[in-house]
């Protein structure tokens, strides 16, 4: 046995450590894990990122079978060490968050303690991070200094009223002073309010406020910012800017009683006019660019974005979806938040309705249904035999349902769920079954023919990343069940929650990862799905229900 | 004229594997391919238009019915052609320059086969040049134009100019999501379609006013 050689190891802070290393097959990024000292290999220690590098201070390693010396930057996770070296650990390099799972996102990777603003404990020590979409926005507070969550507010996009999807704000924002007003909508209307309000819960004043990281798709970027988002509405559908950039609260008019104007805000990179920053952001929370076998990535949101990455490479297309399953154009819909049906379980013969709401709020008190209750209801609607195979309440099924919850609706049928729902009923509609059918398909199909087109097979994609502001209690077999997942095994999907927002709470808290958002951009490829062959036919196809 | 047919029934319910199969029961007992569609087919996607503007069905029974439709096309256009049977009319159909959407255009396309006018498609992202060069080309009466992306409407203008500019006298139908009645007048195309299930009744209408 070969003679122990020692590693001198500076850390940030300064702090010097000295480690005995006795065998020489190991790699360094092993050797520091096993002296309490891990680092960020959130690729999995293949190489392919840069979370784990070290600088190499004294003395030299071997990299991959070659020697490498002092001075230098290595990744420890191919470094091997058989004499005295001296490196020093930069902070970034440090795991200061480990992957985590909330009631909100999970995000997959170990990240560091960096943070996007310097943070004076008990100064302006928080930051805030904002999913911006078109139809839902959350933003949620940060403690800079510990780097913990400690609040969060969601509201529906104030924008909405000038169109419920991204075509119809660009092309209202035609409008100069529609732009401005659309500028106003998702800032002052909507952000300042939830800031304040996120605030008001964490007990934080908003002096303390250093700084926030926004994530969105490219459209709602240029509208936070007042940029023309013309060129994002016609062929070649060319943004005006995608890389991240740093604004200040007073150029995007976000006000509050001690919040300072010169506020910085960081804007998440972008890849595509149709793949934006929200998918970076998902990319980098789920890791999923550094699998070692086939994964997905599935965002549903008003527009439903897909992600394959398959031998390294990554592919993409997004779909036009609508904000059905954001409970948005639905009768009785609503987001994700307390007090909303979150999940129902319909069984016929006899006829019987199990409703669970988020926060267990009484039904009596339910403002709505969410995407995940709409996914159920589709589910077990149609396994129950009461929908159609194209969304429709079949006759002699229908005739079996108690009177009392048989509705007719603007000429069509309407399933009655509950007594009350502030005004009236809470009810499922044939009409609101056709949006969802309609979303379902454009999603269903976009995954279909991204991975005809990488040619992967549904069964060989080890996970399936289901993103979207549904949050986390999405039951996946009814997603399966209903083709918004076609071809999937429950096994192969988990349910990852808004990957978007987790991207920005990433960058806020480590601020290296906007590198590596940054860079995603000449990885991604993107596909047109409309200029895809049998797109049509499989949008079609996956109208119906199985 | 009837909607109890077996094969009319599976347009209107959209059963593509159905209507494949009855369209061959129809052929196998000597009915000839025109009556197969003005007597089975036409009936069908007529009753599936009414039903849509109803609010009986939507959007994806309409789609579903009209990929049927398709399907039973499929195997009798080549028989028509042998025949040589022509519908009375021909139009244009395609997505302005800017836009690939083109899944409402080719159910317009699908309606106004069923309302038995032969279409020529152009696909999408149709330039106006291109709209000029084919009418032209096919001597349509009738033209249809798609936009779903609001930001494509300034060039279903341009195309209805560039076709008045190159003094052709085809009818002019717009449609599209974003697309109004005031729209259509303030460019000066003779018709406008709301959605799928008028399209047809559009474009009768201009056809028959014609005469």
């Amino acid at each position: 046995m070969k003679p122990a050689v020692n590693v001198q190891v500076e850390l940030e802070s300064g702090a010097l450590r000295e480690i005995s290393v006795a065998r020489d097959d190991l790699l360094l990024a092993d050797i520091l894990a096993a002296h309490g000292m891990p680092l960020n290999t959130r690729c999995g220690q293949r190489g392919l990122c840069r979370g784990c590098e070290v600088l190499l201070r004294d003395g030299a390693m071997m990299i991959d079978g070659k020697v490498v010396v002092a001075p230098a930057t290595v990744q420890s996770c191919r470094a091997r060490i058989n004499e005295p070296v001296a490196i020093q650990i930069p902070g970034r390099s440090c795991v200061g968050h480990l992957p985590q799972a909330g009631e909100t996102f999970e995000i997959a990777v170990p990240y560091a303690h960096q943070p996007l603003f310097p943070a004076v404990a008990g100064g302006r020590d928080t930051g805030f991070a904002v999913d911006a979409g078109t139809t839902t926005v959350v933003l949620l507070l940060v403690d800079l200094v510990t780097g913990q969550v400690l609040s969060q507010a969601g509201a529906f996009n104030e924008q909405i009223r000038f169109g419920d999807n991204v075509i119809t704000r660009i092309e209202a924002a035609r409008k100069p002073e529609d732009l401005a007003a659309m500028q106003r909508a998702i800032v002052a209307e909507t952000i300042q309010p939830l800031l304040l309000l996120a605030c008001q819960r964490a007990g934080r004043p908003l002096e303390r406020i250093a700084g926030g990281a926004v994530a969105g798709n490219t459209t709602m970027l240029h509208l936070l910012i007042g940029e023309d988002p013309a060129p994002l509405g016609i062929l070649p559908f060319t943004p005006r800017f995608l890389k991240g950039r740093q604004v200040l609260a007073r150029d995007l008019d976000l006000a509050a009683a001690g919040l300072a104007p010169e506020t910085p805000v960081q804007l998440l990179p972008g890849i595509a006019a149709y793949i934006g920053a929200d998918i970076a952001a998902g990319i980098s929370a789920t890791g999923m660019a550094f699998a070692r076998s086939p994964s997905l990535l599935v965002d549903i949101g008003t527009n439903g974005e897909m992600v394959l990455q398959s031998g390294g490479k990554l592919t993409a297309c997004s779909t036009a979806a609508g904000p059905a399953f954001e409970g948005c154009g639905l009768c009785c819909g609503t987001r994700a938040r307390a007090g909303a049906v979150g999940g129902l379980r319909l069984s016929l013969h006899p006829f019987q309705l199990e409703i669970e709401t988020i926060g267990h709020v009484p039904l009596t008190r339910a403002n709505g249904l969410c995407g995940s209750a709409y996914v159920d209801f589709l589910a077990t609607g149609r396994s129950s035999g009461l929908l159609g195979a194209t969304g429709r309440f079949e006759t002699a099924a229908w005739e079996s349902v108690p009177v009392q919850n048989r509705l007719m609706d603007n000429g069509g049928k309407a399933l009655r769920l509950t007594d009350t729902c502030g005004a009236g009923a809470l009810r499922v509609r044939e009409a609101d079954v056709a949006l969802l059918l309609q979303a379902k398909a454009a999603i269903g199909a976009g995954i279909e023919i991204l991975l005809k087109t990488a040619g992967v097979r549904a069964v060989d994609v080890a996970r399936v990343n289901l993103a979207g502001g549904f949050g986390m209690h999405l039951n996946v077999a009814h997603a399966i069940a209903i083709g918004l997942l076609p071809g999937f095994r429950e096994e192969q999907v988990r349910v990852v929650g808004n990957t978007s927002l987790a991207g920005a709470l990433l960058a806020l808290v480590d601020r290296t990862m906007l590198d590596e958002m940054e860079n995603l951009r000449a990885q991604v490829k993107v596909i047109e799905l409309n200029l895809a062959d049998g797109f049509e036919n499989a949008y079609i196809e996956h109208l119906m229900l199985a | 004229m009837s909607e109890e047919h077996p094969l009319t029934q599976a347009v209107i319910a959209g059963r593509r594997k159905d209507v494949a199969a009855l369209v061959q029961q129809c052929l196998d007992a000597g009915e000839k391919a025109k009556d197969i569609v003005e007597k089975r087919l036409l009936p069908g996607m007529m009753a599936v238009g009414e039903k849509f503007k109803r609010n009986e069905i939507f959007v994806p029974d309409m789609l579903i019915a009209g990929r049927a439709m398709k399907e039973a096309l499929l195997v009798l256009e080549p028989l028509l052609v042998a025949a040589d049977v022509k519908p009375e009319h021909r139009a244009l159909i395609g997505t302005v320059e800017g836009d690939l959407h083109d899944i409402g255009k080719n159910l317009v396309a699908m309606m106004w086969k069923g309302a038995n006018i032969e279409v020529v498609d152009l696909g999408v992202n149709v330039s106006s040049a291109k709209f000029v060069q084919a009418v032209n080309k096919y001597q349509p009466e009738l033209v249809g134009l798609s936009a779903l992306l609001t930001t494509t409407m300034p060039a279903m203008r341009d195309t209805v100019k560039a076709l008045r500019d190159a003094g052709l006298a085809v009818k002019v139908v717009i449609g599209g999501a974003p697309i109004t009645e005031g729209f259509a007048r303030d460019i000066g195309a003779d018709g406008y379609a709301p959605d799928a299930g008028s399209a047809a009744d559009v474009a009768v209408a201009i056809l028959q006013a014609k005469k």
